[in-house]
């Protein structure tokens, strides 16, 4: 973890160097908008991570296992697709609930599918896609989307185990 | 009056983390109850500085690319060309969802084409630079590294495949909306 930690840091600051290079005051919007966001999601994240922790203490791991673990191939595949479908929010806290999943004992497919139909095909997200783009549209993009999370776990089973 | 706006995000997340201590609580009683409190607050605390950065790189990009600069590109390019050009710009545009549709909204009502669109939504979706910082994170380098690996194809193949399956309904879809 540190060296994920080490290396965010080094891509923040080299991004706060090319932003402080405009000499436009972008480095000190950038940073601005960061913190804005940080503390416009703190509620969620606090309790999102409530969740985790939660999680955690109550053991899962059966229970997880037997749902979407290693060995569940196409059922924990398709259970992780439905799961994404449903979480709400934004990736700060959809991320640490599907990571103590993943730790509790979720297999690689399942875990990809889920991140995966989060980010394609949420239904939260739909409602926003129906008033700019309209029905048609939707039904084509979910038609072939529905698949993506599908592939990309049963993808992750065979190449990556 | 000010209208009081319901954030059902919020209402779902508090709904789970009552009923996760409730059956901490119904298992292990107050100390279990209070256990998950504490490992929650743990690992939140343990992950803070990457966050900062985190939300730090997700605030820089945000700045360092204009929305203009996207939508420009994509208005005028169309076949191959635009699909691709469509999958570079999903990556790239900042922001959730309130601004992404929008943008792909008014690239269709100037034009773009049926590919060109899905191409953006899903690149936005699968490939976005903006929540990369998030997942390198929250779910480590490895599985954030196999995600996009994998998901790497499906924007310019569904763009691809969309164009010619579909491509003739985008007036319909175009007309639907205005």
């Amino acid at each position: 973890m540190i060296e994920s930690t080490i290396t965010l840091i080094l891509i923040a600051l080299f991004l706060l160097l090319i932003a402080w290079r405009r000499h436009d005051g972008s480095h000190v919007k950038g940073a601005q908008v960061g913190l804005q966001t940080l503390r416009r999601t703190l509620p969620l994240l606090v309790i999102a991570f409530i969740i985790v922790g939660y999680v955690n203490a109550l053991e899962p791991q059966s229970l997880v296992q037997n749902w979407i673990g290693p060995g569940t191939g196409l059922q924990g595949v398709l259970i992780g697709t439905a799961a994404g479908m449903l979480l709400p929010g934004g990736p700060y806290v959809v991320f640490p609930l599907i990571a103590i999943l993943f730790q509790s004992g979720a297999g690689l497919g399942p875990t990809l599918a889920m991140i995966t139909s989060w980010a394609a095909i949420a239904l939260l997200t739909v409602s926003f896609e129906l008033p700019f783009l309209g029905w048609r549209f939707t039904r084509i993009r979910l038609g072939f989307g529905l698949l993506v999370p599908i592939l990309v776990g049963l993808l992750g089973i065979l190449f990556v185990g | 009056m000010k209208k009081l706006k319901i954030d059902w995000t919020m209402v779902a997340l508090s709904a789970v983390a009552l009923a996760l201590a409730g059956v901490a609580w119904w298992k292990g009683g107050q100390d279990l109850a209070l256990e998950g409190l504490r490992q929650g607050f743990q690992t939140l605390v343990s992950v803070t500085p990457m966050l900062l950065a985190a939300f730090l790189t997700a605030g820089l990009t945000n700045v360092l690319i204009s929305k203009e600069l996207v939508e420009r590109w994509l208005t005028t390019s169309a076949g191959w060309r635009g699909i691709l050009l469509g999958c570079i710009g999903g990556a790239l545009i900042p922001g959730g969802p309130y601004v992404y549709y929008p943008i792909a909204g008014s690239l269709l009502q100037s034009g773009a084409g049926l590919g060109v669109l899905v191409a953006f939504v899903t690149a936005k979706n699968l490939w976005s630079i903006s929540r990369l910082p998030y997942e390198f994170a929250l779910l480590g380098p490895h599985l954030t590294l196999v995600r996009y690996g994998l998901t790497l194809i499906f924007p310019p193949l569904l763009g691809y495949l969309t164009e010619t399956l579909f491509g003739n309904t985008i007036e319909r879809i175009r007309e639907a909306i205005q």
